[in-house]
This record gives C-alpha cells, sequence and structure tokens, in this order.
C-alpha cells in the first residue's frame, strides 16, 4: 500500500509563488492527517511572518492543497514492494552553506525518519545555520517520495503488462529502478560488502561555506537560469 | 549558534526560579505545578505578568505562571496540551523530539529577547512537520516563554485561532488566549446554548424566555413574577427550551474557570457553578474531586495557617505535594502519611466508587457527598504522592527491561547467522560426500568391467589351448588313417 517509506507519513511540500513582484519560495514538510483547516491558518500566518501581500493567502492554499490532493490520491494505491535500497543525493545550497552527499537507503524500512537523519547530520558536521536541518530532511523526502511514486506507476504498469506475459515477475526489478538492481549485484557473495576505494569520495558529504559573494554570484545565476 | 550567548542562559535561568532550583526534593520527573501564592496558575491572565524590564537586556522575564519551565524536564501541563508527542502514536513524535523544538524554539528567541520571534522563523530552523512544530510554538507563545517582553502580540491571530476554534487539534490552546476580551468573546461565541437572565444574572438551565423585542433573555423564575421591564407584556416572550445542559466533557476551559472559582469561593459551590457557567453544583464538586490532585488549589479561608507553617516543611518531605498556601491539602497530606499508605488508598478508593454511586443517583443527600468529598480529597493525595514513587522505580525497572532486551535479540541475531552459516558448510559437505558416493561407485564399476575382461580373456586362452589340442588331435588321427 502506498505510504511514504517513513516512519511519519509525512508530504513534502513546495512552493514557489510570485504575487505583485513579491516572490515567495519555500520548502517544507506536512502532516497530511493535519484537518484542512490547518492549511488555511498556515498561509495566514506565514504571509504574516513574512510581511507578504495578503495576495498570497489563497495561492498558498490553493498550492498545498493540490499538493496534499496529489499525495492522497496516490495514496490508496499498491506499491511495488520488493528489493529497495537506493541512493539518495544530496545537493543544496542554503543561505552560506552547500552541502553534498550521497547515501544508501532502505525503501522498505518503514522506520526510516529523514529528519532525525538529517538532524544527525547537522550535529555531526557541525552545521550552525538552522535551516540547513530542513533542507535537507526535505530534500530527502522529496526524493523518496518520486521514487514512491514510480513504484505506484511500474506496479499499475506491471499489473497491465502482466495479461500479456505470463513471466512478469522477472520485469520488475529491470523497471522498478535500475539503481536497485545495482545493489542485488552489490549485496551477492561473489564482492564483498566492502565499498570500493574509488567511491569514497562519492559517498562522503562535503560542506563548503560560502562568502557573501559568492552567494550572490550564485544566486543571480539560479534567477538567470529559472527564468 | 550553541556558544553564542552562553552569559544570557545563565543570566535567565537565574531569573526565572525553574522548580529544580527552588525545590530540592523534587523526586518526580513530571514536576507538580508549584503553587502560586495569589493568583491563579494555570490561567494566563494578563493581569499576572510582571513588568517587562527593556533596560536589562539580559535578563528574559518569564511570566510567573510559567514559572515550571524547566530545560530538561517535561513538565505536566505540556504533556497536557500537546499530548500528540506523548501518547506514543507516531513514533517520531516523542518527548525527546517535544524537547527538541521547545528548546531551539526558546533559544532561538532568548538570542534576541527583544525582538518577537515568528512562527515561520521558528518553522524554517526546525527539522519536523510544519503542523506539529506550530502547535509548540502556539504553546510556548500562550505560555509566555517566548515573544512576552517583547512587543505586544496583535490581536489578529488570536482572532484567528479563536475562530478556528473547532477544528484545531487543541481547542482550549486558543481559546484562552491573551487578551481577555478575545477569550470571552470566544466563550460566548462557543457557548451559545448558555444563557443568563437579563434581570437576576442566574443562569437558564431548563427553559429561558426571550423576547425579541428587546432582545432580552428571562429565567423562568423572573419570567413568572413579571421581573421585565416596563413595555413588555407575557405574550411578548417566547419560551425557548434549552436541553439539560448534556453531560458535556470538561473542556480545559471550564476547568480553569473552575479552579479559579474554587480559589476564590472556596466551598461555596454554588457560587463556583455560577463562576463556571452551564454546570450545577453538584458537577463543579465531582469534576473537582476527579481532578488529578497535582493541579488543585483550595485556599480555604477558615484554615490556621500557624500550623500549616510547621506541617509544611515535614510534608515535604513526605509527599511531593506540598506547599506553604495550601493548608487544606497539606493537612489532607500529614492525614494520610499518617493513617499509612495501604489504608488511605483503600479509604480513597471506597470514596470514589461511593461518589460515583451517588452520583448515579439522581436523590444524593448534601451531607454524605460532602464526607464523600473529604475522605477522597485526602486518599487522592496520598496515592498522588504514592505513583511518583512507584512511576520512578517502574520506569527504571522498564529500562533495565529494555536493555536486556535488546542484548537478547543482539544475540539472537548473532546466533541467527551463526546457524545460517553452519548450514551453508553442512550443505557443502553433504555435496562433497555425495561425489564421493558416485565415485565409488563408478570405481566398483570399473573394477566389475576390468573383471570381466579378465574372465574373457581366460575364457579366450582356454579355448585357444584347446582348439589347439582338438586341432592336435585331429591331425594325428589322420595321420594313421593315411600311413
Amino acid at each position: 500500500k502506498f505510504r511514504m517509506p517513513t516512519a511519519e507519513n509525512l508530504v513534502p511540500i513546495r512552493l514557489d509563488i510570485e504575487v505583485d513582484g513579491q516572490r515567495y519560495k519555500d520548502a517544507f514538510t506536512w502532516n497530511p492527517s493535519d484537518p484542512d483547516s490547518e492549511v488555511v491558518m498556515f498561509a495566514r500566518r506565514t504571509v504574516k511572518d513574512l510581511k507578504l501581500a495578503p495576495g498570497f493567502i489563497p495561492q498558498i492554499v490553493q498550492s498545498i492543497q493540490s499538493q496534499l490532493a496529489d499525495f492522497r490520491s496516490y495514496e490508496g494505491q499498491d506499491m511495488y514492494a520488493g528489493d529497495k535500497i537506493v541512493p539518495i543525493k544530496l545537493d543544496l545550497r542554503v543561505n552560506h552553506t552547500v552541502i553534498r552527499d550521497q547515501f544508501l537507503w532502505d525503501l522498505n524500512n518503514f522506520e526510516s525518519d529523514p529528519e532525525e537523519f538529517s538532524r544527525t547530520l547537522c550535529k555531526d558536521l557541525g552545521i550552525e545555520d538552522p535551516e540547513v536541518g530542513p533542507a535537507i530532511a526535505y530534500a530527502i523526502r522529496e526524493q523518496l517520495y518520486e521514487i514512491a511514486i514510480q513504484n505506484v506507476t511500474s506496479a499499475r504498469e506491471n499489473r497491465i503488462s502482466k495479461k500479456g506475459r505470463r513471466g512478469a515477475e522477472h520485469f520488475p526489478p529491470s523497471k522498478a529502478g535500475g539503481a536497485a538492481l545495482d545493489l542485488i549485484k552489490l549485496f551477492s557473495f561473489r564482492s564483498s560488502v566492502v565499498r570500493k576505494r574509488k567511491e569514497w569520495g562519492y559517498y562522503k558529504p562535503t560542506l563548503d561555506l560560502l562568502s557573501n559573494e559568492d552567494v550572490d554570484a550564485l544566486e543571480t545565476k539560479e534567477e538567470r537560469s529559472g527564468r | 549558534m550553541a556558544g553564542r550567548s552562553p552569559v544570557k542562559e545563565a543570566d535567565s535561568s537565574d531569573t526565572i526560579p525553574t522548580p529544580a532550583q527552588s525545590k530540592p526534593p523534587q523526586i518526580s520527573a513530571k514536576s507538580t505545578t508549584p503553587a502560586v501564592k495569589s493568583e491563579i496558575p494555570s490561567t494566563p491572565t494578563p493581569c499576572s505578568r510582571p513588568p517587562p524590564s527593556s533596560s536589562d537586556a539580559d535578563v528574559i522575564h518569564v511570566p510567573s505562571y510559567s514559572r515550571w519551565f524547566s530545560r530538561e524536564k517535561i513538565d505536566a501541563c505540556e504533556v497536557r496540551f500537546l499530548p500528540e508527542f506523548f501518547d506514543g502514536r507516531s513514533p517520531s513524535k516523542s518527548p525527546s523530539v517535544y524537547m527538541y523544538y521547545r528548546n531551539s524554539i526558546i533559544k532561538q528567541f532568548r538570542e534576541n529577547p527583544s525582538r518577537k520571534i515568528s512562527y515561520t522563523d521558528a518553522r524554517r530552523a526546525l527539522v519536523g512537520d510544519v503542523g506539529s512544530i506550530r502547535r509548540v510554538f502556539d504553546f510556548l507563545e500562550l505560555w509566555g516563554l517566548v515573544n512576552h517582553s517583547a512587543a505586544s502580540a496583535p490581536s489578529k491571530p488570536a482572532k484567528d485561532t479563536a475562530n478556528n476554534n473547532k477544528s484545531a487539534d487543541a481547542p482550549s490552546l486558543e481559546a484562552p488566549s491573551s487578551a481577555a476580551p478575545t477569550s470571552s468573546s470566544s466563550k460566548h461565541s462557543s457557548a451559545a446554548s448558555r444563557r443568563f437572565c437579563g434581570a437576576c444574572k442566574s443562569l437558564c438551565t431548563i427553559a429561558c424566555f426571550v423576547c425579541d423585542k428587546y432582545d432580552s433573555t428571562l429565567c423562568a423564575r423572573c419570567y413568572v413574577r413579571g421581573n421585565f421591564r416596563v413595555g413588555l407584556s407575557n405574550a411578548d416572550f417566547r419560551r425557548v427550551e434549552i436541553t439539560d445542559e448534556p453531560k458535556a466533557d470538561w473542556s480545559e476551559k471550564d476547568t480553569l474557570l473552575l479552579l479559579e472559582a474554587i480559589m476564590h469561593y472556596g466551598d461555596d459551590w454554588k457560587k463556583v457553578a455560577q463562576h463556571v457557567g452551564g454546570r450545577t453544583d453538584k458537577d463543579c464538586v465531582a469534576h473537582f474531586v476527579k481532578l488529578p490532585f497535582g493541579e488543585e488549589f483550595l485556599g480555604h479561608p477558615s484554615s490556621d495557617e500557624a500550623e500549616s507553617g510547621f506541617e509544611t516543611n515535614k510534608r515535604m518531605r513526605l509527599t511531593p505535594l506540598a506547599d506553604a498556601s495550601n493548608p487544606i491539602m497539606a493537612q489532607a497530606a500529614f492525614l494520610s502519611a499518617l493513617a499509612g499508605v495501604e489504608s488511605a488508598e483503600a479509604a480513597a478508593r471506597a470514596a470514589v466508587t461511593t461518589l460515583s454511586e451517588v452520583d448515579d443517583n439522581t436523590a444524593s443527600k448534601g451531607r454524605r457527598g460532602s464526607f464523600a468529598r473529604n475522605t477522597r480529597r485526602e486518599a487522592d493525595v496520598s496515592s498522588n504522592g504514592d505513583t511518583n514513587l512507584n512511576a520512578l522505580e517502574r520506569a527504571y525497572a522498564d529500562v533495565y527491561a529494555l536493555l536486556e532486551k535488546e542484548e537478547r535479540d543482539i544475540e539472537r541475531a548473532i546466533t541467527g547467522i551463526t546457524e545460517v552459516q553452519m548450514k551453508e558448510i553442512q550443505d557443502k559437505i553433504l555435496h562433497f560426500e555425495e561425489l564421493d558416493l558416485q565415485m565409488e561407485k563408478e570405481l566398483a564399476q570399473l573394477e566389475g568391467m576390468k573383471n570381466l575382461l579378465f574372465v574373457d580373456q581366460l575364457n579366450l586362452l582356454f579355448r585357444r589351448s584347446y582348439a589347439l589340442k582338438t586341432e592336435e588331435r585331429a591331425v594325428e588321427n589322420v595321420k594313421p588313417n593315411v600311413s
């Protein structure tokens, strides 16, 4: 059954709204079991706290609700369950901190908690900026969400294609995430569990602190590419 | 961020008398709310705020009703207001997560106490789902632990939250919001069924009479007596039935009002009922007694103060409930300590059952009820004290049990792994044995074939020698014939 493969069934929400020349970008996690009135309240408080134009409120509400509706539409459906160890990549810039990392995540572990992972990562790396933590948790959740959606669609396709082929059981591994397949090979008895030395560089977190000029330069570049 | 303002933290902890520092015999982890002398502890009324001094930036002011706050502990009222973190329903909402949210919000606020911290600032810096962060933030703001000495909060969010009263998770959180007018307005808006008589100012319970012309409400008594305004007659009023106030759940608001009333009126339950509004005096009493005793306060006027002063010292050692301003509580605790725990508990239980029976019977005698009440109060006190100790022991035992379980799990896992390896080796051995067997069979076969070959060779030799012999004889036979 579809759900976020984490301990808490939280939805990643991304907002990017522009009203009257004011741009509001945000990303956070939302609990879908909160009542809908929460959405309105959250929108109002955010607009008030950030002193945005009141025209933002309905847009924020609409955006959050449509993302929640998307999530809920997936909710009743089947998710392909199999060997699911997937690589998660982090490549974010939050204010002055740039973090890059790659690690493996077990999708079948429904007790996993991106928030806790993010808290520990920030503590271990000694990240001072408190906004980095939520951004990391959000990035992880977003990727997990994407993969979960892929699973649902692939499970659906498999069900359709199963009518034609008897041997459809052999196909799911190749469809649902090519990354998962690699890991089956990795953990077979022939190769060792220890990672090869040349791959050490990829799987290590790298942390950069930018100066103000770098930040400004990057921001203008992003805006230009975004437009 | 961790080491940025150590000075501020130290100062603030000095000015806020946390329970941990002022009360050494604090046994339980969930500290019971200390008594506030003349103030109502759980109602955050604006009048009890200390004057904020903006001159000294290092001192953080916290309203006296939030004195229970301590960085390392979780107080009982926090558990009450934010149960989602403590009921174990979701695995990532645990008390430690709650403490992380709470402490980081407070730390963030205290870094710049003159500036109000907004919910969005707090939310941005915390890992977690925004709904629960919002609830923690609201709770802290309500209790003045955050945004207290800064500029007064705009009334807009209070009103908004009051309107969303019914749909929010913790309606009680929003209802007694900071400004008194908003709270009273929400009270009136949410309690639509409560009506007060315009003439005698009493609560209308069964039916009331409403006049639409002048928009006044009269209770049945006033209507009958003709206590209405000049210009109106009997006919102008229409009867409005108010169904017997359904045995409504006691919301937080009602509980707060009840406690307030008890503080002011003591034993006059009629006045208390009036103050609470919507409950009969019997209801009030019943609910009051049923309240968990750690949060109750009795300002009984006719107590003797001298005795209480002496007894409280002893009581502090005996039970964690003691407080100088609760003479009745102190006496009750003393009595129960004297009587012994088991007997007090038994008395309490008996009293509880009788009282609930009394409740069920509609015809209850006041005297009996009050007697049961008194004994129950005493018993509750003692049982509460006991359970605190037991709870701690139980917690320790639980921790050890968990540890042992973990160890056992690890052992089991290791044995599992070794078993699997052993099975592998066994399989290999079996395989080899089979091979061996096959080899032997083939060997035997080969031997057999060798033997056969040997026999054949022998046969051939014999035949040959026999054939030679017969040939010779034949030749001999021919020769004499010839000669």
